[in-house]
């Protein structure tokens, strides 16, 4: 058991996008009485727009400042905010010369090291763990899940905390809510193609209909996923994806975090399940 | 062809001064990092291998000119795979950066829409310090399509569908019409203000 208590960082997609993740998130850790306190006046991590390293290091270098004053370590649901996030905290704690030069830009980036940065799903899964977790379940989440992971949780090497090709941190959520993680093989964590949506869209829908179809194909009930870039492109864009292919899908979507919160009893509204794009009605009714 | 004449020797040396193309010369064309590409099931032509050749023997312009360099998705399985520690999610990054600025100063053209995709949302972050949606698709189209109308018109046919649907459900409403700016705008402006200079 470690801290009871994350400095918590939304991400952009939080408060539209993906509102429901974040609904979700801060359902499931009241519920198990870890708590969050909000970034003040956290700033965009670059996503994976920003290319040049040290613009990503300083503006993050902020938002780890920020963590640094209030004595708190990171907590993100994002995986693209993980890795920004994450990959500034060991360039800055590996380089006083590169702190000075930030520190040099404006004192509000001044940062000292003193910051761990964790996503979400190793919180739940490694610093509160499956134990404790299994003894709060109130509820059997009967469903068969396809467990998607994305890229950045299990790459690159310098950030990742779970396998690059075989990842299982998500499965044994599932399995410990009661469902089953359907065989999935290599589209666990192959890209869904979100960073192409809006330059080159015939390439990212080709990329994201191969893992809506390999879940379906592997017989799931929905895709779990805990990236919010991942959502928008099997979630929100799903419905573009069968008419540019004349193929049906109609897979819910759901974040790990709203399949945990049914699990731990919490009501479906408080977990923003009216929020995901494809309808998760089909979902609930397997909640016992 | 190539044309050892048009080669520039130095050309490996300035990728590698660049952040994220250090372990540049690291690289044994081994191809595992083209091998397990996503990319290459739509595209087979796709060869991140080939890049870091001619960027080795120092094809500069042809590099640099590469569509293929902004197909990229990022998704590191590459830099995962490679045995030699290249990091070539990184390694291209640090080459897209040349090829931007060397278009900024007018010594080549970018046959892709992407760097401006990446401005406008980079310009969104300079102004509020958070992603502005609305504010990134308006910039984009702009660029994109010439104009502000031609772009907002492309824009509401690309988007009129999906833009309902989160209607709907409550992610797209008059709130998002406006952006969610950080109280702390000037850090923002002296951050990317900051790193202008450096590059200039």
């Amino acid at each position: 058991m470690s801290n009871r208590k994350y400095g918590y960082y939304p991400g952009c997609p939080s408060e539209s996008t993906a509102i429901e993740q974040d609904m979700s998130v801060k359902a499931v850790f009241e519920k198990l009485g870890v708590e969050l306190e909000e970034l003040e006046d956290w700033n965009c991590c670059g996503a994976a727009e920003v290319e040049d390293p040290e613009l990503v290091y300083a503006l993050n270098a902020r938002n780890l400042a920020i963590a640094e004053k209030k004595g708190v370590n990171i907590m993100t649901p994002c995986s693209i905010c993980y890795y920004n996030l994450e990959r500034s905290n060991k360039a800055l704690k590996g380089s006083e010369e590169l702190r000075a030069k930030i520190r040099g830009i404006d004192d509000s980036l001044a940062y000292n090291g003193g910051v761990e940065v964790k996503h979400v799903l190793d919180v739940l899964v490694n610093d509160i763990g499956i134990e404790e977790l299994s003894g709060k379940i109130e509820k059997k989440v009967n469903v068969k899940v396809a467990p998607y992971y994305g890229c950045y949780i299990g790459r690159p090497p310098l950030t990742a905390f779970d396998d690059p090709d075989a990842p299982v941190l998500m499965d044994q959520l599932i399995e410990a809510i009661g469902g089953e993680a359907v065989p999935f093989d290599y589209r666990k964590a192959k890209c869904c193609g979100g960073p192409l949506m809006m330059t080159m869209q015939d390439i990212a829908f080709k990329m994201a209909r191969d893992v809506l179809e390999g879940a379906k194909n592997a017989g799931a009930d929905c895709i779990a996923l805990a990236c919010p870039l991942c959502g928008m492109m099997l979630d929100a864009k799903q419905e573009d994806i069968e008419e540019a292919f004349g193929i049906k899908i109609g897979l819910p979507v759901l974040y790990i975090t709203q399949l945990l919160g049914l699990a731990l009893g919490i009501d479906a509204s408080k977990l923003g399940l009216n929020k995901n794009v494809v309808d998760t009605k089909p979902i609930l009714g397997k909640v016992v | 062809m190539i044309k050892t004449w048009e080669l520039d020797p130095e050309f490996k040396y300035e990728i590698m001064k660049e952040s994220g193309g250090e372990h540049l010369t690291a690289c044994f064309q081994c191809s595992t990092c083209t091998l397990g590409c996503p990319l290459t099931e739509i595209i087979p032509t796709y060869n991140p291998r080939k890049i870091i050749q001619m960027s080795l023997l120092g094809m500069r312009n042809e590099v640099l000119t590469n569509p293929d360099l902004w197909v990229c998705l990022i998704c590191q399985t590459c830099t995962a795979r490679c045995p030699q520690d290249v990091r070539i999610a990184d390694l291209l990054g640090a080459i897209r950066r040349i090829a931007e600025r060397e278009e900024e100063a007018g010594k080549l053209k970018i046959e892709s829409v992407r760097p401006s995709f990446d401005k406008a949302f980079m310009h969104q972050i300079q102004k509020y310090g958070r992603l502005y949606d609305m504010g990134l698709a308006m910039e984009y189209y702009r660029e994109k399509e010439g104009s502000f109308f031609k772009g907002m018109m492309t824009m509401s046919k690309d988007y009129k569908k999906f833009g309902m649907r989160l209607f709907k459900k409550g992610k797209m409403g008059v709130k998002s019409m406006f952006p969610v700016k950080v109280k702390d705008r000037e850090v923002m402006k002296k951050i990317f203000e900051h790193m202008e200079a450096e590059k200039g």
